[in-house]
């Protein structure tokens, strides 16, 4: 297949925080001009002053404003953008979104949509697998679910084994069932989830691994049948199917192993004919044998990772693929150096459970440094909101080796303050600073298994509490002096300010 | 001054001349001196050694950031009564969100640990428990209700 060059000469950044920002940041270095898109709550927010335009497309629930098609295409064409990045999460892999794009004449930066629905359906996607040779977990995919059918399959994959949703994903409806005892229950409630989740009560079973590593590999593919791989990313430190800390490359694997994962991912890509950029997962068991998980048709966010150690910019690349251009890079172009973590800033607060913390960032000091890069939404004032994910930012290391990438990690997490909103910044520091951790000895249950010792306890001891006795004293004798005498102290000028309000009267 | 951590209490006791005097914290008498930089960051000295505190205060909450790690403290004016402790008779909204479940009704028998409500926040669901043994007198929210912190959704008789 192969398709004119069709420079992009706008483009519609369709997401919003940390990897809306990223979009456009790369965006402005190749001198595309941008548009941002926005709700209601998100007035104010970084994505929107970093763009050169931005449309306002709806209240703040996703549904009617980032998950609209309609809102976002009309948004398209009211600022004659004649592109659209979907970034990750919302539309990004939602086959009608990309086909929607298209169909108005835009070009979406992505794969088309028929490869989005291949991938989507997850026993689809694994006999596709199956059948280009990726090695695939023992299971059951087919399209008869009648109980007796699932119980005589379950008994041949044996126990324990996991029941997935073919749709869908986020751990949603996934359950282990250990052993034949369970399964009739396990199947009543994976499919009452998965019906009510995502609309389809379909099951796939597959042979449970215990302790397991989570891997992935980064492909590229062009419109003109060139594909690679920019190498793997260790995702396993993860907390309720959410990833946590990633890295690149895994330190799980060997050279021969290595190179079995790559081949692997480019066959994947190849069976399905993608273009873009995509990830390819897998689960790698204690053994060391690997098997396919699923693959993400769109830009992950851990891709700094890889941009890293290989020094390539992957939002530059799906850019240049979406124009037509065939990749400029040969897989022996691609040579990775060094070592890279990324630690994701969630708004959860370990102490409750990593309960969801939205609020009002009044105070915010962001790391930087030699190999030390972040990939923020966050500004002092933005508005944390409970509509959306508590995804704030992404600090990203790279060293020498992992050993540096972990010190210079610890380091900027240490610099890193975000008053007036809970957030993992604890767990992050607790979890990279682990014995566990620098051994590399990593697998998807990392976090429970060390939960007491990653969720530190925290009063502060005696000497911050008469410091900030102190600055607190000062503060209000301050405030009652002359005003010569005032300093203009955080919460004064925060104080009741909002995003795009002008700023309180002061009190 | 009374600032809560959990259920530590401090009394930080300052003097007329606390930069000469020093804070006294219980058994314990600090001497350290406090210097503005602005934007909420203060240069504090102490024992020969200088480290940077960063504060915002909200309502009667105030946010330190001290030696990596961030804290936060509720302040309890001096002789007000004690800061509100959790209301036993009911479970409150631990956090903004959107009731996603219902699981329980008037009338019925609860056990610690049960889950009564589901509250969805930032694409997470939260299952909310009942905090003790005992009998649900009402249920104040309805699936699809916004609730904000502190807000009652439970009662519960003994």
């Amino acid at each position: 297949m192969s398709s004119p060059v069709r420079p992009l000469r706008k483009v519609l950044v369709a997401n919003r925080g940390e990897i809306a920002v990223r979009i456009l940041r790369t965006c402005r270095v190749l001198g595309i001009p941008t548009v941002a898109v926005y709700s209601e709550a998100d007035r104010g927010a970084r994505h929107v002053r970093e763009a050169d335009q931005a449309v306002e497309i709806g209240p703040a629930e996703p549904a009617q404003s980032y998950l609209s098609i309609t809102a976002l295409i009309d948004a398209a064409r009211r600022t004659s953008a004649d592109s659209v990045h979907p970034g990750y999460g919302f539309l990004s892999q939602n086959g009608d979104f990309a086909d929607a794009v298209s169909a108005a004449g835009l070009v979406f930066v992505g794969p088309p949509g028929d490869v989005h629905r291949r991938m989507g359906d997850k026993r689809a996607a694994r006999r596709l697998m199956a059948s280009a040779g990726v090695p695939v977990l023992p299971g059951y995919d087919g399209a008869d679910q009648q109980d007796a059918t699932l119980r005589a399959e379950a008994a041949r994959i044996g126990f324990p084994l996991m029941l997935k949703p073919t749709r869908g994903g986020g751990g949603k409806g996934m359950r282990v069932v250990t052993g034949e005892g369970e399964l009739a229950d396990a199947l009543a409630s994976a499919r009452r989830e998965a019906l009510s989740a995502f609309g389809d009560d379909a099951l796939l079973l597959e042979r449970y691994v215990s302790r397991p590593r989570h891997v992935e590999v980064q492909v590229l593919a062009d419109a003109h049948g060139r594909v690679i791989q920019l190498g793997e990313r260790e995702c396993s430190v993860q907390r309720r199917h959410q990833k946590v800390v990633e890295e690149a490359p895994s330190p799980a694997l060997d050279a021969t192993q290595r190179e079995a994962l790559h081949a692997a991912a480019l066959g994947a890509a190849r069976a399905v004919g993608y273009i873009n950029a995509g990830t390819v997962e897998f689960l790698l068991a204690p053994d060391g044998r690997f098997h396919f998980l699923e693959m993400n048709t769109r830009l992950q966010v851990e891709h700094p990772v890889t941009e890293a150690v290989t020094g390539l910019d992957l939002v530059r690349l799906q850019l240049e693929v979406a124009a037509g251009r065939p990749l400029a890079l040969a897989q022996h172009d691609v040579v990775r150096v060094g070592h890279a973590l990324e630690c994701r800033l969630y708004a959860e607060d370990p102490q409750r459970d990593d309960l969801p913390s939205p609020g009002r960032v009044l105070h915010l000091r962001e790391p930087e440094g030699p190999g030390v890069r972040v990939d923020s939404g966050l500004c002092q004032g933005a508005e944390v909101s409970v509509h959306y994910d508590p995804l704030l930012s992404k600090i990203v290391t790279w060293g020498h080796d992992r050993d540096e990438a972990v010190a210079r990690m610890i380091e900027a997490l240490r610099r890193t303050v975000v008053l007036g909103v809970a957030t993992n910044l604890p767990r992050l520091r607790a979890i990279v600073g682990h014995p566990a951790f620098a051994r590399g000895e990593l697998h998807t249950g990392f976090i429970e298994q060390h939960l007491a010792e990653l969720t530190p306890q925290s009063c502060p001891p005696p000497l911050a509490i008469a410091a900030l006795a102190m600055a607190l004293a000062r503060t209000s004798r301050d405030a009652r002096g002359p005003e010569r005498e005032r300093r203009p102290d955080a919460w004064e000028r925060v104080g009741a300010w909002r995003l795009g309000d002008a700023p309180a009267e002061e009190r | 001054m009374r600032l809560r951590c959990g259920d530590q209490l401090y009394e930080p006791r300052l003097g007329a001349h606390p930069e000469r005097d020093g804070v006294v914290l219980g058994e314990q008498t600090l001497k350290v001196s406090v210097e503005p930089l602005g934007d909420g960051v203060f240069l504090v000295r102490h024992d020969g050694r200088a480290q940077a505190l960063h504060l915002a205060r909200e309502r009667d909450h105030v946010h330190l950031f001290w030696d990596g790690v961030v804290y936060t403290l509720s302040e309890e004016r001096e002789g007000s009564p004690h800061a509100q402790r959790p209301d036993a008779a009911a479970l409150e909204a631990p956090m903004p969100g959107q009731v996603s479940a219902v699981k329980t009704a008037p009338g019925r028998r609860v056990r610690k640990g049960e889950e009564l409500l589901v509250v969805e926040a930032m694409k997470m669901e939260n299952a909310l428990r009942a905090p003790r043994d005992g009998t649900v007198r009402a249920v104040r929210v309805a699936v699809g209700e916004m609730v904000t912190p502190g807000r009652p959704l439970v009662e519960l008789e003994p």
